[in-house]
């Protein structure tokens, strides 16, 4: 069986499972039996369907289970985003529709992804600036400045794609400098130690992080940034030295914000002590708490939690974004939650493995950096959502509502998919021994 | 690079993980918490769809019940009481916005369906079970008369079985229209008198001469004297360079123990105390159960504590250097609720055996199951029943010749006793009456409190606890099906 088959045969189910949620969402609203918003549900069908076409025409060798999990998560998402409110399920379609775009565009245009090696600086120099004008000019939605408005209401989050833009020019930087960082050449406080000019890019990204979270007050942003930053460094180096140092540092600096910055300290001591004050600070992470407490093990199914009030308000503020995960905890239970970390974890697995497959620094650190963004942001968020750590405002990837994070998080997925198929592509030639291209 | 890739996958592999135990954490183990929270908008929302159960009293009056209505072609349910204010602290309300109180919150769990061990089934499977009903001791007849004689006023009548603990009565005025809760509970809030407060269980009062009642106990227990030791009354007893009078500065002369209690003799009840000493009479409060909470079947924050305040903090029973004298008359900082006093004259009655009261008698489900019985519980013992025998033998002397002879039952007898406790303000006494009946085999054992009021003990408690414990005597058994 070629691999693109079974990407048809993981496809279809993964697919019927977001049309069954859908239509048992659509049931459960209306309190008999539907076939619910089946125009979106094919249409996003559809949508996947071609993105496998593609994969069959132009990255037929790429990893077969990355499409699947996807439509898994997307469909989910659709299917928990209807029900709590049909428009924003319409809406998130065409984000949708707009990501299979970008990832049939990567998958087409760009055959080999080492070109973004040359642009590295170039790059990351545009993940800076993307970052500054949103520093600049973002808007600022229930108290982060992540967004900028593009006209007709719409609005972008350009920290999105800068996540990605800074992905691809770690992954160049490091490869360049990965042997300099890993040799030790001093020894200072019982550590070995690079030359110092090789450790500054650890204190401007540690500066640059805590910077974004008092100047975007964002937490999860900075946190993001930070992590993927110490998670590449990790990779390129295979030193756990850089990451104990960087958690320190950034914790230490973390530490000395939510003492000196009034605004943030209240946000950590909701997050700390949310039954202090239910009905101010703690409200959401206490509605949600109870969201979760009410999906017990197995929950209620697809939009039959009491997530929406009679008036069509979500309970929890945030509950299509933020707390995405909460509507999937409450209305599947436990069981139903785990089953969609799960679909991380296996997505990390994949992603992971195409790392390793991989046959050059730059393409692993690629794939290693892209899949640590995702893995990493979904834990963020979840973590927020079970009080792991304090709650942030990033997005749940391919399942919170928002089309920045769509169309960014299908981007990241094309170019696994270039990497894989690219790497498989090589191996096959070497083994016919036909010189790569 | 792959040993990094593949450690850093497992790490991250591993955070999930965590992230999996945190979310059973909140999905599982605290869940059952979260749910029972009263702020809980889930819990709220499904308490609309439950049949709740009845809360009916022992002669077979609905106090409670459940209203089925149509909205939107869903069936719900909301509370109605029949009765309106009739035992209102104790019935208690269960609303989305307000909360929940009394015995609609402490039975909840029946009253809502959601007990037993099929609890997490029923869960699972999404299934509600009708809400069973719970059949209270509480008798609207004897609840009825407490409340019509105290009405107006602000007070508090307790009556329970001295042999059982089964609560009769309890009554506390001012009341208020459970059905009003629902619909401007503001406004009930506003009314002056606090009608919220449950007075007979969370109000503490200073128990005055009633507190004589657990000297006298002491006082026989020591074995230093019997009821007709002698005493020799001066009108004055000085303690720590403070003198102790008698009310109104009377002066006895020669007196027995008996005739000290009759007629309320501060000054040998002081020297008595000051006698016993700071731990016996700590060690006879323990016994009687004071600076512990009361095991009754409602919910804890409305039953107060019985004991020694200092700056609204609760001190042990037992303080060798603490003023036994003045404990031993029913002062210093003693606060009690009329409860507990209740069931300090249902030890008396009981032969010294004090047992727990309780209102609800069993929970039944609809097609007659019984989910729950309460039996009879002994809380412990304050004395011998010899002892006990004595002092309620006194107590009758209270009632039949002295400042309790108000509370008489033409051809029963009654012991009791008086207290009167003053604030300063001869407006603003806090007048007591203790007290059971029939003395020789006593079925009714009340406690009583009038609040801001010019007269006595005598005067004013003591005709009102007569009256109840009349009703009580007088009661029969009731036959048929309940209703409202």
């Amino acid at each position: 069986m070629s691999l693109r088959t079974r990407e048809l045969g993981f496809l279809v189910p993964a697919l019927l499972l977001g049309m069954l949620g859908l239509a048992a969402g659509a049931s459960a609203r209306a309190d008999e039996l539907q076939a619910g918003p089946w125009q979106t549900a094919l249409g996003v069908a559809m949508v996947f369907v071609v993105m496998h076409a593609v994969l069959r025409m132009r990255a037929p060798l790429s990893d077969p289970y990355l499409v699947p999990i996807m439509a898994a998560l997307t469909g989910i998402g659709l299917a928990m985003l209807y029900r709590i409110d049909p428009g924003l399920a319409g809406d998130q379609a065409i984000w949708v529709t707009l990501g299979g775009i970008v990832f049939c565009a990567v998958i087409v245009f760009m055959p080999d992804h080492r070109v973004l090696e040359r642009y590295r600086y170039i790059i990351g120099l545009t993940a800076v600036l993307l970052l500054v004008f949103t520093m600049a000019f973002g808007t600022e939605v229930n108290g982060s400045r992540l967004w900028i408005e593009i006209g007709g209401g719409q609005r972008v989050q350009l920290g999105e794609l800068a996540k990605v833009l800074m992905v691809i020019f770690l992954a160049g930087y490091l490869r360049e400098k990965r042997e300099v960082l890993a040799i030790p050449t001093q020894r200072r406080l019982g550590m070995n130690l690079p030359a110092p000019r090789h450790l500054a890019p650890i204190l401007v990204f540690w500066g640059a992080a805590l910077a974004a979270v008092v100047v975007l007050n964002d937490f999860g942003t900075a946190l993001l940034f930070f992590g993927v930053f110490l998670a590449m460094l990790y990779l390129a180096t295979g030193r756990a030295l850089y990451v104990g140092l960087g958690i320190t540092l950034f914790a230490a600096g973390s530490l000395f914000i939510w003492a000196a910055v009034p605004r943030i300290g209240a946000r950590v001591d909701s997050w700390l002590h949310p039954f202090t004050d239910p009905q101010g600070g703690g409200y959401q992470m206490v509605q949600s708490l109870y969201a979760l407490a009410d999906g017990g093990v197995v929950g209620p199914g697809f939009g039959r939690a009491l997530l929406v009030t009679e008036g069509g308000t979500p309970r929890i503020p945030a509950l299509e974004t933020d707390f995405i995960f909460s509507a999937v905890s409450n209305d599947l239970g436990y069981v139903g939650a785990i089953g969609v970390m799960l679909l991380y974890v296996l997505l990390m697995a994949r992603g992971f493995a195409i790392a390793t497959a991989a046959r050059d620094g730059f393409s692993k650190l690629l794939a290693g950096g892209l899949t640590a963004v995702v893995g990493l942001q979904a834990f963020i968020i979840i973590g927020g959502v079970v009080r792991l750590v304090p709650l942030t405002g990033v997005t749940l990837p391919f399942m919170s509502y928002g089309g920045s994070s769509v169309v960014v998080n299908f981007g990241i997925a094309a170019l696994l998919l270039v990497i894989s198929n690219r790497s498989r592509q090589g191996l096959v030639e070497a083994v016919r021994g036909v010189p790569a291209t | 690079m792959n040993r990094s890739i593949r450690a850093l996958y497992l790490t991250l592999a591993a955070g999930f993980a965590v992230l999996v135990l945190m979310l059973g954490y909140w999905q599982v183990i605290a869940a059952g918490e979260l749910d029972e929270r009263a702020d809980n908008p889930y819990t709220l929302e499904k308490q609309r769809l439950v049949d709740r159960g009845r809360i009916i009293s022992a002669d077979k009056v609905i106090l409670a019940e459940s209203v089925v209505y149509r909205e939107k072609g869903q069936k719900y349910y909301r509370r109605y009481y029949p009765q309106g204010a009739l035992a209102a602290q104790v019935v208690g309300y269960a609303t989305a916005r307000e909360g929940s109180t009394g015995l609609e919150q402490q039975y909840n769990r029946y009253l809502a369906g959601s007990y037993g061990t099929g609890a997490i089934l029923d869960r699972l499977r999404d299934e509600t079970k009708d809400g069973a009903d719970i059949r209270l001791t509480l008798d609207t007849r004897v609840q009825k008369t407490a409340e019509a004689l105290i009405s107006g006023r602000k007070g508090a009548v307790v009556a329970i079985e001295p042999k059982t603990g089964k609560v009769l009565a309890v009554a506390s005025s001012p009341g208020f229209d459970l059905n009003q809760v629902a619909s401007d509970f503001a406004s009930i809030r506003k009314e002056s008198g606090a009608p919220l407060l449950n007075r007979a269980t969370g109000g503490l009062y200073p128990p005055g001469s009633t507190f004589k009642v657990v000297t006298a106990t002491a006082a026989l227990g020591s074995g230093k004297w019997s009821p007709s030791s002698t005493f020799d009354d001066k009108g004055v007893y000085v303690v720590d360079g403070k003198p102790i009078y008698n009310s109104g500065k009377a002066k006895y002369g020669l007196h027995n123990l008996t005739d000290a209690l009759t007629f309320s003799i501060n000054t040998t009840f002081a020297q008595i105390g000051d006698r016993l000493g700071g731990r016996t009479m700590g060690r006879e409060m323990t016994r009687f159960g004071f600076a512990r909470p009361v095991e009754i079947d409602l919910p804890a924050g409305e039953v107060a504590v019985s004991g020694r305040y200092r700056d609204g903090k609760l001190l042990p029973n037992e303080q060798r250097d603490s003023d036994s004298a003045r404990i031993a008359i029913g002062q210093e900082n003693l606060q009690v609720t009329p409860l507990q006093m209740a069931m300090v004259a249902g030890a008396i009655a009981n032969g010294g055996r004090m047992m727990r009261p309780y209102l609800v008698r069993r929970v039944i489900t609809r097609d007659g199951v019984v989910v729950k019985q309460q039996r009879p519980q002994e809380v412990g013992s304050v004395s011998s029943a010899y002892i006990a025998s004595e002092v309620g033998r006194m107590m009758g002397s209270v009632v039949s010749e002295g400042t309790g002879a108000e509370a008489g039952l033409a051809g029963l007898s009654v012991a009791g006793k008086t207290g009167t406790a003053e604030t300063g303000d001869p407006e603003r006494n806090q007048a007591w009456f203790i007290g059971y009946a029939p003395a020789d085999n006593p079925k009714v054992a009340v406690a009583v409190v009038i609040e801001d009021t010019s007269g006595t003990g005598g005067t004013e408690a003591a005709p009102v606890a007569g009256e109840v414990m009349r009703t009580a005597l007088s009661i029969g058994p009731v036959q048929g099906e309940p209703s409202a």
